[in-house]
């Protein structure tokens, strides 16, 4: 018994300085650069090694299945349903040339124009494009995560032990700093902003402002362990201008917070998030809704409009597409914020989902659950490309002129441009675009009927 | 030539245990399909029906390019149909399994190089059936004029600029032509009922249409299947 006193003091003193040569650790590494802006170039360091730890687990599993006659599954992007890219007016005219010996100029209407539609839609029963989107995107090699690995089975002790490892080091390592740091960063982020906010109106305060939400969202990137690179760091959104973005989850305000000083547009919630969207619109001109004004269209329009004009303001960041999408495409852009007319600089923000996959499923998972996710994947790693901005030309409306915006952005980051709704994650189509399938058709049909009974 | 698959791989895919099935399923699909191919069809199909064993109407609409297409709910109808699911009763179905499924996927089987004429008749006569049947909305074994109105109308339902009138006129001409070819020169007073399907086959006589319906797949490379 008496031995047991000295051992528990030994414990308890090496538990006290392990915990402080950890803090001063996390201070001096991570911490002190997030406020300065600087980086030593840690988890640049960090992610290379994953990355060869990664490939070699990939080969050890190419080669066990092998051995082991396994077929390696590899899911197929692109569908499974070899579609020529004819259009509507080409299939039909086609179908009639095969099916009808008589005259080729426009029999007005053929039982064989059925076809057509009926083959599409039994080709999009079988596959579709817009479901895929909003599954996470699969990947090829494994990452040593186990929710990416759908079919690779036991392989090896080796890679098991590996598994293991790294289940070890995220969940008890990483999490812990993770979690710590995130604390720090947003509690900061609270108190320096309501401290802030209290000073007078004029430059002092505008420049602390500015470095306080810097330094937070900084410290809040190391949290994630996000490891970013901008391109074409000229074209940064200036004030009076809106920032536009594709989206794929919430974590994409962080990671363009902690480059540049934005004004946020969105609705007031409560808990934690509401605490902190109070607290920043203190020291910064937020803009907030309440979530009844959210509905009204003209009053969101207005307030943008206002915020906009003064150029004093800084940039409004708005993400169009209204949902997370999964990161391989980019969805149809809403038109409102398209319709102030001020100056748009689109961002196009790609993840890497190597390290982890940032897509956020908002039907599948909660906010917590996704976060917790986010800090026990190995890191998150993205490319932020600014593009020059754009304005709206005379001869074209709201919805072309978003359409323009999301095809750069899409072809800057490398995404598919679909043109569909990410509303649909929830929704069913509007009757809008049925109707433009079926105008085509009736079009091409009452226009030879217009023919046919002028001649 | 029957496509040799792993049993093992078959109650992976399928999650059932009866040869027999299995063999039937192999029979609808022939040479066409691949093993790969129905398990991509059958992950398909537990997508649609939410990891159910049967899919409902309802399941289709989580299609959303299926909204799109202005003749979906007899496309849909067409998946229910008995006739189409080759059972001897008559009349709609509540839900289908993955075996209906594959049943009426195979209407749209292309053609094989091999096939002799007895079997290319058989195989145009399913797919013109089918469509038949599509039009044929009250299963009575004929199409009438308002069934064929009711076909053109929803194909030509979106667009606001043509009227009603226009849509039925459309019917009407395309019924008459039909009518004539079939049945020939009518008597004022005759009244043609419907076509039947063996008129409907004789519009598409001498006519290869069912080379237009069938739902290519893509080539697939088999990746890493080392044996």
């Amino acid at each position: 018994m008496f031995l047991l006193l000295p051992f528990d003091s030994l414990v308890a003193n090496l538990l006290g300085i392990s915990l402080t040569v950890l803090f001063t650790l996390l201070l001096v590494f991570i911490i002190v650069p997030a406020v300065f802006g600087v980086s030593f170039g840690i988890r640049r360091l960090y992610m290379k090694t994953l990355l060869k730890i990664f490939q070699w687990a990939t080969l050890r599993i190419e080669r066990g299945a092998k051995e082991k006659n396994h077929p390696v599954y590899k899911p197929y992007a692109n569908g499974i349903i070899a579609k020529e890219p004819m259009s509507l007016e080409e299939e039909i005219k086609e179908i009639r040339r095969s099916g009808s010996s008589k005259a080729l100029d426009a029999p007005e209407f053929e039982l064989s124009d059925i076809f057509y539609f009926c083959r599409k839609g039994i080709e999009t029963i079988m596959d579709d494009e817009v479901t895929k989107r909003f599954s996470a995107e699969e990947l090829e090699s494994w990452n040593l995560l186990s929710r990416t690995n759908y079919n690779f089975q036991y392989i090896s002790l080796r890679l098991t032990v590996l598994w293991g490892l790294g289940v070890l080091i995220r969940y008890c390592f990483l999490l812990p700093l993770r979690i710590a740091l995130a604390f720090t960063g947003v509690s900061l982020l609270v108190i320096g902003t309501s401290v802030v906010g209290l000073l007078p109106n004029g430059r002092c305060k505008e420049f602390l402002s500015k470095h306080v939400h810097l330094m937070c969202y900084r410290i809040c990137v190391r949290a994630l362990t996000a490891i970013i690179t901008y391109h074409d760091r000229e074209n940064r959104p200036r004030n009076g201008g809106i920032c536009v973005a594709n989206h794929t989850s919430p974590i994409d305000v962080i990671i363009l917070a902690s480059d540049g000083y934005y004004a946020m547009v969105g609705q007031i919630h409560g808990g934690l998030m509401g605490v902190i969207q109070r607290a920043v619109v203190k020291a910064c001109p937020h803009v907030w809704f309440e979530r009844s004004e959210v509905k009204d269209r003209h009053l969101v329009a207005k307030r943008l409009t206002e915020h906009v004009q003064d150029k004093s303001k800084l940039p409004i960041l708005i993400f169009p597409e209204g949902t997370c999408i999964n990161n391989t495409s980019v969805m149809m852009f809403k038109k409102g914020s398209f319709e102030i007319g001020a100056t748009v600089y689109p961002v196009a923000i790609k993840y890497d989902p190597q390290f982890g996959d940032a897509f956020w499923n908002s039907s599948k998972y909660g906010m917590v659950t996704y976060l917790l996710r986010m800090m026990t994947s190995w890191a998150i790693v993205c490319s932020v490309w600014y593009l020059p901005p754009m304005t709206r030309q005379p001869d074209e409306d709201a919805v072309q002129f978003a359409n323009r915006v999301k095809s750069a952005i899409a072809r800057q980051g490398g995404l598919v441009d679909l043109l569909w709704d990410g509303g649909l994650k929830r929704e069913k189509v509007k009757d809008a675009f049925k109707e433009e399938q079926q105008k085509l058709y009736s079009k091409m049909i009452s226009g030879n009927h217009e023919d046919r009974s002028r001649s | 030539m029957l496509i040799m698959v792993d049993s093992k791989y078959s109650n992976i895919v399928l999650g059932y245990n009866d040869e027999l099935i299995w063999k039937h399923l192999k029979h609808l699909c022939l040479q066409t399909v691949t093993s790969e191919q129905i398990e991509h069809l059958h992950r398909r199909f537990k997508q649609l029906s939410g990891d159910q064993p049967t899919i409902r109407k309802e399941h289709f609409d989580n299609i959303p390019d299926l909204e799109f297409n202005p003749i979906r709910s007899k496309i849909v109808h067409a998946f229910f149909d008995k006739r189409n699911l080759r059972q001897e009763s008559d009349g709609l179905a509540d839900e289908i399994n993955f075996e209906d499924f594959l049943t009426i996927m195979s209407y749209f089987r292309p053609i094989e190089m091999n096939m002799n004429e007895e079997q290319l008749d058989h195989f145009r006569k399913e797919k013109l059936k089918f469509l038949f049947h599509m039009y044929d909305s009250d299963h009575d074994g004929k199409i009438t004029l308002q069934e064929y109105r009711n076909v053109v109308e929803e194909l030509l339902s979106g667009n606001p600029h043509l009227e009603k009138e226009s849509a039925r006129s459309i019917a009407d001409g395309a019924m008459m032509e039909a009518a004539s070819i079939c049945v020939g020169q009518m008597e004022p007073d005759q009244v043609y009922e419907g076509i039947t399907f063996e008129d409907f086959l004789k519009m598409w006589q001498g006519i290869d249409i069912e080379t237009k319906m069938h739902v290519r797949f893509l080539n697939m490379e088999t990746i890493a299947q080392c044996h």
